[in-house]
């Protein structure tokens, strides 16, 4: 969607900031947004396509003036409250409603370390045809889904170059509605800096974009 | 740099936020820059979780339109003849950069070389200190 969290090229955001000796969380609650997430994930009823995608639909408001972990707790409420893990009274009140069902995760705590030993991959083995090969000039549709997608604004209708095939992967913008994998090949592609952002960029410099077949036309 | 997965395996790293990893090199020519615009998407079993820089909307906006006015607010100036690279994480494709080593550690032994290496390095943020101090590479 045409969200504020696409950011690439906003201006105005001010200065960098980095805290030196930063801890990894700054307060336990942040810990605990992260650990939330994970252990949710476990009840295996959404993917990560729709985890970004449901912070992507907090308002704009509401998105800059939350810190990151503000984002995370806000993006899981919203996915519980879909899938009925949790009421809105249970949020305000922090208890059980009175008959609330009783359930037992099957993701305990012991099963952590071998999930993310693993990890969660997105590369598919399938065989998909391959439309675009290394070196070929393309183009970034100019796609505006109102659901998921990580084809960023800023290389909509831009021209660019095939640097390397990936290969085969899981798509954003079908998982995250829960329409399918449509897996399909994820192409490295090169952008020179004056095509993205005209004269005032650097004659030398280039951005990659990892694209999805489905972002891309010959140009 | 042909298969970073296996040769991050061989050192026991690897998992949720990994599972397909590239890797970058730093050269005289090049100096690359990781960011992911969209969100926050970072190599976690090779660098931890990210730092809230990287995370800002100040970092993901600036590091694609302006990569030499970033790098200049983390003290680091590229010169002109330099290609800047910048790497958009939008897939699930992890990026590492690997920095210049300073010619003066060449020869040493891996521990000796991982104590001179930082995670700003990997993001492509700084260099790698030279081990004579004071001495910019």
């Amino acid at each position: 969607m045409n969200g504020v969290h696409d950011l690439g090229g906003m201006q105005d955001m001010g200065a960098i900031t980095p805290e030196t000796g930063e801890p990894v969380f700054h307060a336990a609650w942040e810990g605990r947004a992260y650990g939330l997430t994970r252990a949710m994930g476990g009840w295996r009823l959404w993917n990560l396509d729709a985890v970004r995608y449901q912070r992507e639909l907090i308002a704009p408001a509401s998105y800059f003036r939350m810190s990151y972990y503000e984002r995370w707790i806000e993006g899981l409420l919203e996915l519980m409250l879909k899938n009925k893990l949790v009421t809105r009274s249970e949020i305000d009140s922090g208890r059980p409603d009175a008959h609330a069902a009783n359930r037992a995760p099957t993701f305990t705590a012991e099963k952590i370390p071998a999930f993310v030993a693993k990890g969660v991959p997105a590369r598919r083995n399938v065989d998909v045809a391959t439309n675009f090969r290394v070196g070929q000039r393309v183009r970034g549709l100019n796609l505006n889904p109102i659901g998921h997608t990580r084809l960023p604004r800023y290389a909509r209708g831009k021209v660019g170059t095939v640097d390397r095939d990936h290969g085969v992967f899981v798509f954003p913008d079908t998982n995250a509605l829960f329409l399918g994998e449509k897996p399909q090949h994820v192409y490295s592609v090169r952008f020179a800096a004056r095509e993205l952002w005209g004269e005032q960029a650097s004659p030398r410099d280039v951005v990659y974009i990892d694209m999805w077949e489905d972002y891309l036309a010959p140009a | 740099m042909t298969d970073a997965d296996s040769a991050i395996a061989e050192l026991g790293y690897g998992g949720l936020q990994g599972e397909q990893m590239i890797v970058v090199e730093n050269t005289t020519d090049v100096h690359n820059l990781v960011v992911c615009t969209l969100c926050s998407c970072y190599p976690w079993p090779v660098l931890g979780l990210p730092p809230t820089w990287y995370k800002s909307n100040a970092y993901r906006s600036r590091s694609v339109i302006d990569p030499r006015g970033v790098l200049r607010e983390f003290g680091l100036e590229i010169g002109e003849s330099v290609e800047v690279r910048v790497w958009d994480s939008t897939a699930e494709l992890r990026y590492l950069v690997l920095p210049e080593q300073p010619k003066e550690s060449v020869g040493w032994s891996e521990e000796r070389l991982a104590a001179l290496v930082t995670h700003d390095a990997m993001i492509g943020v700084s260099k790698v200190a030279s081990p004579i101090a004071g001495k910019a590479i």
